[in-house]
């Protein structure tokens, strides 16, 4: 199908969805053209996610049109919606690594190489040689998916979404949910050119937390706050504050970071790194920690920074060299025993590490700690249930009560009770792994203030962040890591911080 | 949100759902056979349940972990052939003996999953056929009857406080003591931590590999006591004594309510499901269905109980 630049791919038009007690989508209309990458940008709960299960067949609109090419059409399920022209690439790769590249373009979709039940295995590896042919992956489709880098394996799925081309009798659409989540920054250049490319063959709704990443791609921009598209704008119009007001309805300032809230740090070291080394993953790492201390780390994937938290945090023991802690030279062989020295980590994986998202917001802020509530063998419910009280009204965690569920919370409030279970084991060494992934500009503010709070309170901060601009904005020093090694150390006072480019000097 | 709201409405539901069973339950065979519900054959019910409701309870333990033990069967056997055996001997203290070799029985079965990283459905399929053999090989493959003298040992076992069969009261103890454990110690809480979310329990400094391999200890622990209750009770010890309670046990666990896939439940739970168990096979045996028959049913019930507990929502899918 040629591509009309003035032809409407799909549109949605007065999509209604609500769901009991909440109205997630009011009024959305939309419109993606043959050929335009349209971005989609809002905050958590915004309603960006249940646009596109509504797009990918996942859920059905309580009223509105979807309509593609000008024709009403119903995805009754996700399968539907493929065979309609609508692909999908997400965040959380779908591809089975145990298989080869051939086997996941074609997954589920082998009926036409069978014979008899009986798959010819030569024209699907052919076929499927045609779908890496149009994203300039240049492997053999026989190889494992496990083989490919994060970069390769996103290649891998914009080919699978594109077979539906075959089919498909209009032009296709294809979503992107925070395809770069994974990736490296090369690497999204990479799958930014290729997008780029096949603008001919597809229209794209490309979604990310990165606003960035939303200027640089996209066409056309959708902001959507509190159910509803607020503004429709041509990217070359845009910009990362105008975004960021539309989506939060206030401007970005240089509040965000509470920098005027950087109290100098104390004198006392609390953790002081002599030349640690582990295997490959980073060497002769030194340098001293202080109370009140917020100490970021800059570097890409593999600069050794990752392992590097793993290792205070108790989940990799160093190889050599030495940390101590309390004139005390540690050597952790599990988180147990950083814990009891006095480290907290909150890590990436929130949901995973930081939560038992099945126990309630009590259980989890006590976890850490429970020795202190245990008298004769027995927890003591009463005191358990005041230091829960005490820490959802110091922090301001949002829940029902504290017997709820973590999984009932939102994001930003489960990071709160992670925070709070640190706080409880007076941890006086804190490990932040990305603290503010995955969570909304409001959240993300909420955490910075309570970073701020612990830290004027004598708490250090070892930080690794999503973003460079993260990074500076909260840390007293930056500590700059390439290839496993430290590269520089700059200090980072209110007033005086370095800028991004500064820093990535010294990190690529 | 909206989830949420509907998530917590069926929740309650289905938390009271067993007891709801069991009070039907009773109720029903209860109008069919009046005689049921007599004190004496009420008190005869209670009794009957005891083994399995402490078996059921050893291996709640474990299932709140998120791991199973298979070997209870087995272990609650040769408990009863170590009774046996040893009991003219060591008198009381062939009861000790037989629970002390429980407990080293589930060291041995959590060292194994915990240190090796054996799946502990193979580390206790594994040892339940070491105990069954070892049973087997130590009674010459016999049951062995309980001497006329010896018999004084038993009536803890067999005696009665107050008209209430001391097998009961040995129950409620074990219920309290496994409650407290469950619901007021810490290792009650990491329990349920590791079962829910075992990376979120190790990274917040829990030992994980302790509270597991302690959960083994309590499961065959349970079940050795078990056995020697088991023992106590028919006056014999037999390789093949518990041989059909493994299905029943774990049945008792996942119909009170307790979820398979660990983090989940109580010993509350366990004890409405152990009287499901039981009612049910009282019931049938009113109805007279033969007795052999009982483990269809069973089966039935586990996979229909699995099936039914299991919320989709937050686990799409077992393996």
């Amino acid at each position: 199908m040629k591509p009309d630049p003035f032809k409407s791919a799909l549109s949605l038009k007065n999509i209604e969805k609500r769901f009991p007690g909440v109205h997630a989508l009011k009024a959305v209309s939309i419109e993606i053209r043959h050929g335009e990458v349209v971005g989609l940008v809002g905050e958590n709960g915004a309603g960006k996610s249940t646009l596109m299960k509504i797009l990918s067949g996942v859920y059905q609109p309580d009223s509105g049109s979807v309509e593609i090419a000008g024709k009403p059409v119903r995805f009754e399920n996700a399968a539907d919606a493929n065979k309609k022209g609508i692909g999908m690439v997400f965040q959380e790769q779908s591809l089975l690594t145990n298989l080869t590249i051939g086997e996941n373009i074609y997954l589920g979709n082998e009926a036409q190489f069978t014979r008899c039940g009986i798959v010819n295995w030569k024209a699907l590896y052919a076929a499927a040689s045609r779908q890496l042919v149009k994203v300039q992956l240049d492997v053999d489709p026989r190889m494992r998916a496990s083989d490919l880098d994060f970069a390769g394996r996103q290649m891998v799925e914009l080919a699978k979404a594109l077979t539906l081309e075959e089919h498909a009798s209009e032009h296709l659409v294809i979503l992107l949910d925070e395809p770069t989540s994974v990736l490296e920054r090369a690497e999204i250049d990479v799958l930014f050119a290729r997008v780029r490319l096949l603008k001919s063959r597809a229209s794209f709704i490309f979604v990310s937390h990165r606003l960035d990443e939303v200027l640089a791609l996209s066409d056309r921009i959708y902001v959507m706050k509190d159910g509803a598209v607020v503004a429709d704008l041509m990217a070359a119009d845009a910009n990362i504050p105008k975004l960021h007001h539309l989506m939060v309805g206030r401007s970005l300032q240089a509040e965000y970071y509470r920098e005027p809230l950087q109290k100098p740090f104390k004198e006392e070291v609390v953790l002081e790194l002599d030349n640690l080394s582990l295997g490959n993953a980073y060497k002769n790492v030194s340098f001293k920690l202080h109370s009140g201390e917020i100490l970021g780390i800059a570097g890409v994937i593999g600069s050794g920074r990752e392992e590097l938290a793993r290792t205070l945090a108790g989940f990799a023991p160093q190889n050599s060299g030495t940390i101590r802690i309390d004139s005390r030279n540690v050597r952790f062989l599990s988180p147990a025993e950083a814990v009891d020295a006095g480290i907290g980590y909150i890590p990436r994986e929130r949901r995973v590490e930081g939560l038992v998202l099945f126990l309630s917001v009590a259980a989890n802020i006590t976890l850490a700690d429970l020795e202190n509530l245990t008298h004769c063998g027995l927890i003591n419910a009463r005191e358990e249930s005041l230091i829960a009280t005490n820490w959802v009204n110091r922090l301001k965690i949002r829940t029902p009560d504290i017997k709820t569920l973590c999984l009932n919370l939102s994001g930003g409030n489960q990071q709160k009770v992670v925070l709070a279970k640190w706080l409880n084991a007076k941890a006086k060494i804190l490990v932040l792994d990305h603290p503010t992934r995955g969570l909304d500009v409001g959240a993300k503010e909420e955490v910075y203030e309570l970073i701020r709070t612990v830290t004027s309170e004598g708490v250090a901060v070892i930080l690794t962040s999503d973003t460079l601009e993260e990074t500076i904005g909260l840390s007293h020093s930056l500590l700059m890591m390439r290839d496993g090694e430290i590269t520089q150390i700059m200090s980072a006072n209110p007033g005086h911080k370095p800028s991004q480019i500064d820093l990535i000097r010294h990190i690529v | 949100m909206q989830n949420t709201i509907a998530k917590f409405g069926s929740d309650r539901l289905r938390q009271w759902l067993p007891l709801a069973t069991l009070v039907i339950l009773v109720a029903t065979v209860g109008i069919m056979e009046p005689i049921f519900l007599r004190p004496s054959t009420l008190l005869q019910l209670a009794s009957d349940t005891a083994v399995l409701f402490i078996l059921a309870t050893g291996v709640t333990f474990v299932i709140m972990i998120g791991g199973i033990d298979l070997s209870i069967q087995s272990m609650a056997s040769l408990a009863s052939v170590i009774v046996a055996l040893t009991i003219a001997r060591l008198g009381y203290g062939a009861f000790l003996f037989a629970v002390t070799v429980g407990a080293l029985t589930g060291l041995l079965s959590g060292l194994a999953h915990v240190r090796l990283k054996v799946p502990s459905f193979i580390a206790t399929l594994a040892m339940g056929g070491v105990l069954f053999s070892t049973a087997l090989v130590i009674s010459r493959e016999r049951s062995i009857t309980l001497g006329i003298d010896d018999r004084s040992y038993q009536t803890w076992i067999t005696g009665t406080v107050f008209g209430v069969p001391n097998v009961i009261v040995t129950g409620l103890i074990v219920l309290v003591i496994a409650h407290v454990l469950q619901a007021h110690t810490r290792f009650g809480r990491y329990s349920a931590a590791i079962g829910a979310g075992e990376p979120a329990a190790y990274a917040s400094g829990v030992k994980v590999d302790r509270q597991k391999i302690f959960a083994y200890v309590l499961s065959a622990t349970f079940a050795a006591l078990a056995g020697v209750i088991l023992a106590g009770r028919l006056a014999s010890g037999s390789p093949t004594l518990a041989a059909e309670l493994l299905l029943p046990s774990i049945a008792a666990v996942v119909v009170g309510g307790t979820a398979i896939t660990g983090g989940v439940g109580s010993i509350w739970r366990t004890l409405v499901g152990a009287l499901i168990i039981s009612v049910v096979r009282i019931g049938m045996t009113f109805l007279g269905v033969n007795i052999f028959a009982q483990n269809i049913v069973f089966g039935a019930v586990l996979i229909v109980a699995v099936a039914v507990t299991i919320d989709r929502s937050k686990i799409p899918i077992v393996k």
